[in-house]
């Protein structure tokens, strides 16, 4: 059976410091100003009954990516095992996939001039390595593995805890599961942010 | 519940200006051509007259409107990748190839229809009588058999146009309705929009440049064509009818629908307020309609004008509305996503629209404008025109 590897994020061991992030930047030599992968934090409730919640982001390597769909070259691709990649050599710059991933995991590289977004490091994986932020995350948070392989770590996750994944109803079937995301980071409240409510 | 994001990231809006002016053309371009098969294909024979002023308009206006997208790509040099890798489930490949097609069927129309005046006038010497002389490829037949062969071949090539032309402007609505992302766009309600909204600006334009043109190339406005104006304004009185019922019941549901579109129509609302219910649709929309209720007004050439105008204002801003209007509402986070036009780009916009004008402008003068109605008058201004 193919492999379909995933990413489990464990918010109960994520204290939010961001090594994660600045991996991936330096792994990917992501540009300053755009990100393939960050972290959202936020505070909720009023003192003294008050949370903190941390968010991390990615592409979501979904198993039916909208981006793919739109993309008019087909410069973005998925491999058998599930990952998204861009061909970087047919990629024209268009911009209709990071207005159409509900994710916001795209960018324009303003160095190389294309579409860009997290690989699940490639290369890494490729020759058996983990991808950067899961081999960087001093709690082990982020969890990467082959979904299809009842031994691997992530199937064990997913098959005995409670998990979410962002948007669920976009028919994207996002494949970065959250263990204990709180539903403000996942959805914050859009009419609060448009003005129309106040908390 | 309070909450406060501490920390997030920002996210860039990637489809600004010249992506909503690229619609904004097409859309123009479509609605004129439109408006003119109303004679040569649909058969009503007032319309005839400035079939010609119409489809040069559609030919130009289309010819310069992918220059927006180019320009907007990040990798310009690579946009041949449209044509050697189609992707069937991109709306955006699809345009490729109606962009190619459309104008493609438009030229061949509106050469059937220019053949016989470039025959008349392609006597004698001078620039214009050897450029119709080239522009003739040598059929110079003028038997009678020959005219009911341009009159067949421009209303085959004007009927194919036709649904190009819904095409065209409909696969654009496609590129945003098919984002299921976004609220604010995904409705099949947006290329039947789109293309209304093409009509009534198609529409206002179409009388805008007839005015000049007449002018310009008849010196005053005869009395058909005055008659055709308020015909035409009638028309656009129901265009204007109709978007605006689109728009209506587009809000309405989208009001009612997700969490995501109800906030979408609550953006439009509030925080687009003035662009979105004082530019669209309250200056560009309801006071063109008022305006055009009135039959007086439609036979009040200052009148039509200005409703003109303002119908090409109210799309325009629907057009910036919708594309960057649909990115500002965040996807992820908790910031409203701010967009400031580049002087890059406005200055590539202005540079496109002037382009336009003038090569409008140019084909206009050289071009014989002559139509049926004005023939003997015309012709002489023919004459004259190739003796100078």
């Amino acid at each position: 059976m193919a492999k379909r590897y995933v990413m489990v994020i464990d918010l109960r061991r994520c204290v939010g410091c961001h090594a994660c992030t600045v991996a991936c930047k330096s792994e990917n030599n992501v540009p300053l100003g755009v990100n393939r992968s960050w972290v959202e934090e936020l505070e909720t409730g009023k003192f003294p009954n008050v949370s903190r919640h941390r968010l991390p982001r990615l592409c979501n390597h979904c198993e039916n990516p909208s981006c793919l769909k739109v993309c008019p070259v087909k410069a973005t691709y998925q491999l058998e095992d599930g990952t998204v990649l861009v061909d970087y050599a047919r990629c024209i710059g268009c911009g209709y996939c990071i207005a159409a991933c509900p994710y916001d995991a795209r960018f324009i590289n303003p160095e190389r001039k294309t579409a860009e977004k997290c690989t699940y490091c490639h290369e890494r994986v490729e020759v058996g390595l983990l991808p950067a932020c899961v081999n960087t995350c001093i709690a082990g948070a982020r969890i990467f593995g082959d979904l299809n392989d009842p031994k691997s770590e992530v199937f064990k996750l997913l098959a005995t805890q409670a998990v979410t994944v962002s948007k669920p109803e976009t028919n994207n079937r996002p494949q970065t599961y959250y263990i204990g995301a709180d539903g403000k980071a996942l959805r914050p409240n859009l009419l609060e942010i448009l003005g129309g409510e106040k908390s | 519940m309070m909450t406060v994001h501490f920390f997030e990231v920002n996210h860039e809006i990637y489809w600004g200006l010249l992506i909503a002016l690229y619609f904004f053309y097409t859309g123009l371009s479509a609605g004129s051509f439109i408006l003119t098969s109303l004679g040569t294909v649909f058969g009503i024979e007032k319309y005839k007259r400035v079939a010609k002023v119409g489809v040069l308009m559609a030919i130009v206006l289309l010819a310069f409107a992918p220059i927006h997208l180019l320009f907007d790509l990040s990798q310009p040099g690579r946009a041949l990748n449209l044509f050697l890798h189609v992707s069937g489930t991109s709306a955006m490949s699809w345009g490729v190839y109606l962009l190619i097609l459309y104008p493609v069927c438009l030229l061949i129309y509106a050469w059937f229809m220019f053949r016989q005046d470039f025959v008349n006038g392609s006597k004698g010497t001078g620039f214009k009588a050897g450029l119709y002389r080239f522009l003739l490829f040598g059929k110079t037949d003028m038997s009678p058999a020959a005219h009911a062969n341009d009159q067949k071949k421009a209303k085959f090539f004007g009927t194919i146009g036709v649904p190009l032309a819904l095409a065209v402007h409909g696969y654009t609505g496609f590129i945003l309705g098919n984002v299921q992302a976004r609220a604010i766009w995904h409705t099949p309600m947006m290329p039947i929009i789109f293309l209304m909204s093409a009509m009534v600006s198609g529409t206002g334009l179409f009388i805008l440049v007839l005015l000049l043109v007449e002018k310009f190339k008849f010196g005053r406005l005869r009395d058909d064509i005055k008659s055709l104006i308020a015909d035409i304004a009638n028309l656009m009185k129901w265009f204007i009818v109709v978007d605006g019922a689109l728009m209506v019941i587009y809000f309405i549901v989208l009001w009612y629908s997700s969490e995501t579109g109800y906030a979408a129509a609550y953006f439009l609302l509030h925080q687009d307020f003035w662009s979105f219910i004082g530019l669209e649709n309250g200056l560009g929309m309801l006071i063109p309609l008022l305006i055009l209720l009135s039959k007086k007004a439609r036979q009040s050439i200052p009148m039509v004008a200005v409703a003109s105008v303002l119908t090409i204002i109210g799309v325009l801003a629907m057009r910036i509305n919708l594309v960057i209007g649909g990115q500002r509402i965040p996807l992820t986070g908790s910031k409203i996503i701010e967009y400031v036009a580049s002087g890059r780009d406005i200055g590539i916009a202005i540079g496109i629209a002037v382009g336009a004008a003038v090569v409008l402008t140019f084909l206009y003068a050289i071009l014989p404008m002559n139509r049926a109605g004005a023939e003997e008058k015309v012709s002489s201004s023919t004459t004259k025109g190739v003796a100078q």
